[in-house]
């Protein structure tokens, strides 16, 4: 930060970028009508062969067996997919049933049930999984674990213990010190819907950029090296997409709200790197991974070099340090079928698992891979976040066996909340960056 | 200096609170006086102390929470409220003023219009201009490692293509003006009837580089909306008419611009010296190789700056007897010529060229084009006629100054030019190398209108007038008059101003 003329004072700080996001990119893949066994099938075999690795030093004596080749009371390993049987999901053939009994639906936003039992199934063939360890409303269908156990006598497989993929790996955090240097995200603008305020956009959009405040307040805002915008950007009137043609005014009504998003990411992408990512209410694909924002949706801010537009997951890697985040999608599949006890115990449910949605494609759309499972999580980020949640959590967590250290983060909706997060790049810390308008008492 | 500067300004602010009822929020300002952000923030401080009363104060405050978790807020409040929320913060907040007005509206949102309107207003400058939203030239920071590719859009005049013909002229003009005395005026509103126009030229752009030519003749958005009306093609060459003028011409002026490389000779050389470099390389190219008669190539350099002349010489080979017919009507530029492109593209293109005029009478040009199609001697049309499907339709296309260039080319040769080399002015579409649609009036000769006319005519879904493989050329129609475009398409000569009008209607019912 140097200091000028009295116009430019500050300098903003720069760091390097890589993106990561080649494996979410479907560029390649072909769809030749194929189902989605294929993608459970590489899953499985991705996972398996690392487990075996991994089961091979948890229970050394303990034989590892394939489901078809279980015997009644002989103590062995398995190594399957779980599947979780729910009572209450809905499911397209009740619509084809002959009966219709009544299905009771009780809370449309969760579908647990006490009489959900999981499944365990590999290639042979599938076993039913009983006892108390094993509580079915941690897991959701689409995890791979091995479990240790034994047959029972009603067929089923009673457990003893669950062995998760656990962390993957991760590279180095460089430790060196270094000046302050703060990345923020933000998701949910929802620009263009009505109950966004555009007044507390643009007070981020001058903050961050360096029009408000006063000289520290500028040299904070100086230090901000990069902006991530996590999904759900646009906010379309939800009555106009419904299948139906549209009237020519609707059609501005439906582009309005992109050109002013443009107009605004403009502002953004003119003073530091911007990454944008589509969300569940983007106009991108419905089908994780989603694909990046097309550039012609914004024209005026695709003509910087600052500006990306990104897929969702998105994975980049800012001065060597490792980011990995969504638009939630994710964990908000996980929230609907199964329980923990904040937004950040799915998380570290997911890279536990070390797979970032487990639920697809059960639950949550998904490309039909072939050959291969975009989700599975390679190397463990140094940051993991999951936009637009309710409320601003993080925490960081020590596990895995290297000891890695993740520090996870919950960024709220900004429409809502008014609330961005701020991660400083030297050591990890986060801390909320709020605007409020309110004027009447 | 400074301060008489300041008193000048603080004047104002208050005339435009007090009097305007205005929002004058400091970035508004400081967009407005071209002042940096600080700067405007001093500003509205002094303005604040000089003026204790009568008006409300909106203050940003910003600090460090008091609270567990940390937590940097940034608040808006009003002056009253001012202490009150210093109590929130942990510490020293930082105070500014961030708005002054009149009063405080209900819904916090109205303090950001007047911002956001100024913003879009930037936004949508042409798209060469850097004005101070598009470089951010205002904040505190510098960031020196922003980059703003701008190559892609070469043109910086706009050229409202789609918009009626008439008031093209005078826009393009307007634009061009505006965009030099943004620099250096204190007050540097964009608000340019040029807004409408850049919209159009962004997407344009190339068109409006390649119609460098106009910029020469001063007309440069007329001359491809009225190469609409060239079209020569039987029946619809004509259809271009004016009404639709712009857009049809930017209609037909896309399959003009795709001119193949035809081996049929376009009187481009005129043409091309007329034309800025962008513009049609392809155009110039075939321009060039099929200017043959200097005779032409004179005529077309009178005639008309912008449009490409199409020179059929080339066709010699091909159409020998239609040369020596034609050549005698040369001086009538059929247009129709052009459009006979060998396919039964649509005659837009024709309509486009060659008869509009040159000059800047958009409606005018387009029926005269017309016109003169019709009035065309049945001569070159039989001839034409004879190569090509194309109608003779006439001259339509044409501009009457324009070296009677007979492209009879059309009809199932790509290049079957007909004898009397004729130029037209077409309104030439193309998508350029960055997938841009650009339109643009040039001259040209049958063949290439032709070979436009083929390339164009799979695309091209209301290719009425096959005559003018240009027209058809300009099937595409140009993404910013898709309405337009389909007037154009249907366009025939004598009916050109009607269609629009039919088109209003149809589309009228069917929103409802």
């Amino acid at each position: 930060m140097g200091m000028d003329s009295e116009k430019n004072s500050l300098c903003r700080l720069q760091c390097s970028y890589a993106s990561l996001d080649e494996v979410f990119e479907i560029g390649k893949e072909t769809y030749r009508g194929q189902q989605y066994s294929q993608i459970y099938f590489a899953r499985l075999h991705l996972m398996r062969t690392l487990l075996y690795s991994l089961v091979s030093q948890w229970k050394p004596q303990t034989p590892v067996c394939t489901v078809l080749g279980l015997e009644q009371g002989k103590e062995c390993v398995i190594v399957g997919t779980l599947y979780k049987h729910m009572k209450l999901k809905p499911c397209i053939l009740d619509e084809y049933s002959k009966e219709r009994s009544a299905v009771p639906l009780v809370r449309p936003h969760n579908f647990m049930h006490d009489d959900d039992y999981l499944v365990l199934e590999d290639e042979s063939g599938r076993v039913k999984l009983g006892g108390d360890l094993i509580s079915p409303s941690v897991f959701v269908t689409g995890i791979v674990v091995a479990l240790h156990g034994k047959e029972t006598g009603a067929g089923d497989f009673s457990v003893l213990e669950v062995l998760e993929a656990g962390l993957p790996p991760q590279i180095e955090f460089p430790l060196k010190s270094r000046e302050d240097k703060y990345i923020v995200l933000v998701s949910g603008l929802n620009v263009g819907s009505s109950d966004s305020n555009p007044l507390q956009l643009q007070l981020f959009i001058d903050h961050i950029t360096g029009h408000l405040g006063d000289e520290k307040e500028q040299s904070i805002a100086s230090q901000i090296v990069h902006v991530v915008i996590a999904g759900n950007s646009i906010g379309i009137p939800r009555g106009l997409v419904n299948g139906q043609n549209l009237a020519s005014k609707d059609l501005s009504r439906i582009a309005e709200p992109i050109k002013e998003l443009d107009i605004l990411l403009n502002q953004i992408a003119a003073g530091l790197p911007l990454d944008i990512m589509p969300g569940p209410n983007d106009p991108a694909n419905f089908s994780l991974p989603q694909q990046p924002l097309h550039r012609c949706l914004f024209p005026g801010s695709a003509a910087y070099n600052t500006f990306r537009s990104c897929t969702n997951p998105h994975s980049f890697e800012i001065d060597n340090i490792r980011f990995l985040g969504t638009s939630g999608q994710n964990v908000d599949d996980l929230e609907k079928y199964s329980d923990a006890k904040d937004k950040l115990e799915f998380m570290e449910r997911t890279l536990r698992w070390r797979h970032i949605a487990p639920t697809a494609p059960n639950t949550l759309g998904c490309y039909p891979y072939t050959d291969s499972d975009p989700f599975f999580i390679e190397s463990c980020p140094h940051v993991y976040f999951v936009g637009n949640q309710n409320k601003y959590e993080s925490r960081v967590i020590k596990a895995g066996s290297e000891g890695q250290f993740v520090r996870l983060i919950s960024v709220p909706k900004f429409s809502e909340s008014g609330v961005a997060v701020v991660v400083n790049l030297r050591d990890l810390e986060c801390h909320a960056l709020s605007f409020g308008t309110q004027f009447s008492s | 200096m400074a301060q008489t500067q300041t008193l000048a300004l603080v004047e104002e602010i208050e005339s435009l609170v007090s009097d305007k009822l205005q929002v004058v929020s400091y970035k508004w300002l400081s967009r407005n006086y071209m002042i940096s952000s600080n700067e405007a923030k001093r500003l509205l401080q002094e303005f604040v102390e000089k003026h204790d009363g009568g008006l409300e104060v909106v203050y940003a405050l910003s600090g460090w929470l008091k609270g567990s978790h940390p937590s940097y807020h940034i608040r808006l409040v009003t002056g009253p409220k001012l202490a009150e929320a210093q109590q929130e913060f942990d510490g020293n907040c930082s105070i500014q003023v961030y708005s002054v007005q009149a009063s405080i509206p209900k819904d916090p949102a109205v303090l950001w219009n007047a911002e956001f309107i100024q913003a879009e207003e930037l936004f949508k400058q042409p798209w060469s201009v850097d004005n101070c939203l598009r470089d951010n030239r205002f904040c505190g920071i510098s960031s020196s490692f922003v980059q703003r590719n701008v190559d892609g859009m070469p043109v910086v005049a706009a050229t409202p293509l789609t918009k009626a013909s008439v008031g093209i002229g005078q826009t393009k003009m307007n634009v061009l003006q505006p965009q030099k005395n943004i620099a250096h005026d204190t007050i540097p509103r964009a608000d340019l009837k040029s807004e409408d126009v850049v919209k159009d030229v962004k997407s344009e752009s190339n068109g409006t580089g390649s119609t460098g030519v106009h910029d020469q003749v001063n007309k440069p958005s007329e001359d491809k909306e009225k190469v609409v009306p060239a079209g020569k093609k039987k029946a619809q060459s004509d259809k271009s008419g004016s009404s639709t003028g712009g857009s049809l011409a930017s209609f037909w002026g896309r399959a003009s611009a795709k001119p193949k490389p035809s081996s049929l000779p376009v009187e481009s050389s005129n043409a091309v010296s007329n034309h800025s470099a962008t513009e049609d390389a392809q155009a110039s190219a075939r321009e060039a190789d099929g200017s043959g008669d200097d005779d032409n190539q004179d005529v077309t350099v009178r005639r008309s700056s912008n449009r490409k002349r199409r020179v059929v010489f080339d066709f010699s080979d091909e159409d020998e007897d239609v040369v020596s017919l034609s050549s005698p009507e040369l001086p009538k530029k059929q247009s129709s010529q052009d459009s006979k492109q060998k396919d039964n593209k649509s005659s837009e293109k024709a309509t486009l060229n060659s008869d509009t005029k040159r000059e800047n009478k958009p409606m005018a040009k387009e029926e005269k084009s017309s016109d003169e199609k019709a009035n065309q001697p049945f001569q070159e049309e039989l001839s034409v006629i004879n190569k090509c499907t194309n109608n003779g339709k006439s001259s339509s296309e044409k501009p009457q100054s324009c070296a009677p260039d007979i492209s009879v080319n059309k009809d199932s040769t790509k290049n079957a030019a007909p004898g009397s080399p004729k130029r037209r002015k077409v309104m030439k579409t193309r998508i350029d190398e960055r997938g841009r649609e650009v339109t643009e009036v040039v001259w040209e000769g049958e063949e290439t209108e032709a070979k436009k006319a083929d390339k164009v005519a799979t695309k091209k879904s209301e290719n009425n007038v096959s005559t003018n493989s240009v027209n058809s050329s300009s099937g595409p129609a140009t993404k910013k008059t898709p309405a337009v475009v389909n007037t154009t398409g249907k366009g025939s000569k004598k009916t050109v101003n009607k269609d629009p009008k039919q088109g209003n209607i149809l589309s009228f019912f069917k929103r409802v």
